[in-house]
């Protein structure tokens, strides 16, 4: 399965979005706000489950900047971080 | 200080400030009092003030109808008239005394401490907490009598202009680190938070007042009736594995203060998203809430609705 679509199920399961597919999660959309409206203890579970799913530690706030911008942008930073 | 915000959807229309209700030309009176005769002159003058307030001021006296309907619901108008006097006059002379603590330095205050080799306990193990606390007793010293930890210690408080917290911290000869974590700030902050919990630090947070959406809080009984309560702090610590020490600071006499480790809550980590696993953990910590007002009646601060403060915005 690609990174991407995992991504989606585990931010659908794990942040109880119930009435959502990953079909209606654009891979660019912002994942807080306007965009997809997660709030601030998503993030939370974000970064404990992203540890979990894929062993990549978001350890402050300037990496989370960066990882939490969009699904395309997430699925970057762990295959960087992976890959490193 | 405040509960973490959100950004993200549902947002509720929040139903208390935390501005002060004095004006600069009152709290510069009040200083130049403390400066010219000490605290005894400011406390004369604060009998007279908290009497017009309570007197005169109908819509500020109303703010402390919510919780003393709820602590003593069977007192007569008269003694509400009278709770209300000796609830804002406790508050008056915390303000007085945190003024002084921050004009003339924490050791113008004799403070205990209950639970301090808890405390230590964990810091020496290198591993982070979270301070509960709560609009009750004195949040404010307790924060000036935290550098025998020797580990810097972050609070989560709004940046708001005219808060009278920020106001408090402004004044404050706190020698130690200490970090403001904004909940406004990206992500309410959160990511802040987990940082420095990783790091063995302490992070100073409120476990009585909510402020977000209704994804993050939990309804439950508090002195009789439901009302909702964040479970932000306990999701938290599940997600950096550290414990909740729930803390209460109170005015025990005259310059005196005593701050308590009440209880240490430990969370299993990796609960989830959901509020109601949380909700062993917050009705520990409401227990604990419920023990101080009892105790401590008059040293309890919400003035506004806490039992019915969750209502759609109306702008939204």
């Amino acid at each position: 399965m690609a990174l991407n679509e995992k991504l989606k199920i585990i931010i659908i399961e794990e942040l109880n979005l119930e009435d959502m597919t990953p079909a209606d999660i654009d891979d660019d959309a912002p994942l807080f706000g306007n965009g997809l409206g997660l709030d601030s203890l998503d993030a939370v579970e974000l970064v404990v489950q992203v540890q979990k799913y894929f062993g990549v530690e978001i350890k402050d706030m300037d990496e989370g900047r960066v990882a939490f911008q969009s699904i395309n942008s997430l699925s970057n930073f762990i295959e960087e971080r992976r890959s490193a | 200080m405040q509960q973490i915000k959100d950004t993200g959807r549902s947002i509720q229309k929040r139903r208390w400030s935390s501005r002060s209700v004095g004006t600069h030309l009152g709290r510069s009176i009040f200083y130049g009092l403390m400066r010219i005769g000490g605290r005894r002159l400011a406390y004369f003058a604060l009998y007279w003030v908290v009497f017009y307030y309570v007197l005169c001021r109908p819509s500020i006296r109303r703010r402390s109808d919510y919780y003393l309907h709820h602590r003593f619901p069977n007192n007569s108008w008269l003694k509400r008239y009278l709770d209300c006097y000796r609830l804002f006059l406790q508050m008056g002379k915390i303000l007085i005394d945190q003024a002084m603590v921050g004009i003339l330095g924490p050791k113008k205050m004799e403070l205990t401490i209950y639970g301090r080799q808890e405390l230590l306990k964990l810091v020496n193990e290198r591993c982070g907490f979270i301070l509960l606390m709560s609009h009750a007793g004195c949040w404010q010293v307790a924060l000036s009598a935290l550098r025998f930890l020797k580990v810097p210690v972050n609070l989560l408080l709004e940046q708001e202009e005219g808060n009278i917290d920020r106001h408090y911290l402004e004044q404050a000869q706190i020698d130690f680190p200490l970090r403001i974590i904004d909940p406004s700030d990206n992500l309410g902050g959160t990511l802040e938070m987990l940082g420095v919990l990783k790091k063995g630090e302490v992070l100073c947070m409120m476990g009585d007042r909510v402020l977000g959406s209704e994804k993050n809080y939990l309804k439950a009984e508090f002195l009789g009736e439901k009302a909702p309560f964040p479970f932000s702090a306990f999701q938290i610590a599940s997600a950096a594995r550290v414990p909740v020490v729930v803390f209460f600071s109170y005015k025990t006499g005259y310059g005196t203060y005593a701050l308590n480790v009440s209880k240490i809550i430990q969370v299993p980590e990796n609960l989830g998203r959901s509020g109601e696993a949380y909700r062993p953990y917050v009705a520990q910590f409401i227990k604990e809430l419920e023990m101080f007002v009892q105790n401590y009646p008059y040293q309890f601060f919400n003035f506004y609705n806490m039992w019915h403060q969750m209502e759609p915005d109306p702008n939204r």
